[in-house]
């Protein structure tokens, strides 16, 4: 029952972003510093690493955890080249029909191969990363303290050039 | 998202991050973040059209070269369902350089 009541609210909130909007004004703000690097590769020549919070996984991964209400704040490595029926996405808290006719609306694998092919881009990396989004609580303290700051080191270990982070 | 792109900045490798509700990226602001006012599930914007997502991936390219200063938030100026749009200036991308 929660999860339905959870699809219809994902459902709503998509259809009137101004929802989204007042929702978003009630958070808490974090005001530490922002850290900030210099970027130094021309992106022609640059590895770049996809990272989507939109729920993407692969079938034979364990799914992101729907029961916790505080979400799941694990991530899930998904090769850029899987082909689509080999993926899937798990995340009662967008309306994601739409992404799943079009996996590139929060997963852009396909447009950013364009990137690659068009030699606008060196590389796309591999794996790309997928988390969900709608982190609270406890999950919220582990995406801090150890989640990201791990995906966060094997992006840095892999000598990746820089990011892009599309949420759902 | 805020967070994430802020612990992989942290490591030492520039992000730049799409948002689609500000009010959410003005609370953990990334280092630098492309704004669409899109709904959920659409920060590329509409299922199958293609060329609208090669363009929202060229504009937060820009931004990863031009922003100047942690918590750039750059309102991308897309309209939702806005119809066609151009073919990225592929020479152009091939030029994004860092500045200097």
């Amino acid at each position: 029952m929660g999860r339905l009541t959870n699809r219809i609210l994902a459902r709503i909130y998509t259809a009137f972003p101004h929802l989204a909007a007042a929702w978003g004004k009630k958070l808490a703000a974090d005001g530490s510093p922002i850290p900030w690097t210099v970027p130094r590769t021309p992106l022609r020549e640059a590895v770049v690493a996809l990272v989507t919070t939109g729920g993407v996984h692969l079938l034979t991964q364990p799914p992101f955890d729907m029961t916790d209400k505080q979400g799941d704040a694990s991530w899930r490595e998904i090769p850029p080249e899987a082909p689509r029926e080999q993926l899937t996405i798990t995340h009662d808290y967008y309306d994601h029909r739409d992404a799943e006719a079009d996996l590139n609306l929060v997963f852009p694998t396909q447009r950013l191969k364009e990137f690659v092919t068009a030699g606008a881009l060196k590389e796309l990396h591999s794996p790309a990363y997928s988390l969900m989004g709608h982190i609270d609580g406890d999950q919220l303290r582990r995406l801090r303290g150890e989640t990201a700051p791990a995906l966060a080191r094997r992006l840095a270990a892999a000598g990746v050039d820089y990011a892009l982070l599309v949420p759902a | 998202m805020g967070l994430v792109a802020r612990a992989i900045e942290a490591a030492g490798i520039p992000t730049v991050a799409i948002s689609i509700v500000r009010e959410v990226t003005e609370k953990t602001p990334p280092p630098r973040a492309l704004y669409l006012r899109f709904p959920f599930g659409h920060a590329l914007g509409e299922a199958g059209n293609r060329n609208q997502q090669l363009h929202i991936l060229s504009l937060a390219f820009q931004l990863l070269f031009d922003a100047t200063e942690p918590g750039t938030i750059r309102e991308a100026g897309l309209h939702w369902r806005r119809g066609s749009y151009p073919l990225p200036d592929w020479d152009a991308l091939r030029a994004l350089s860092p500045p200097g």
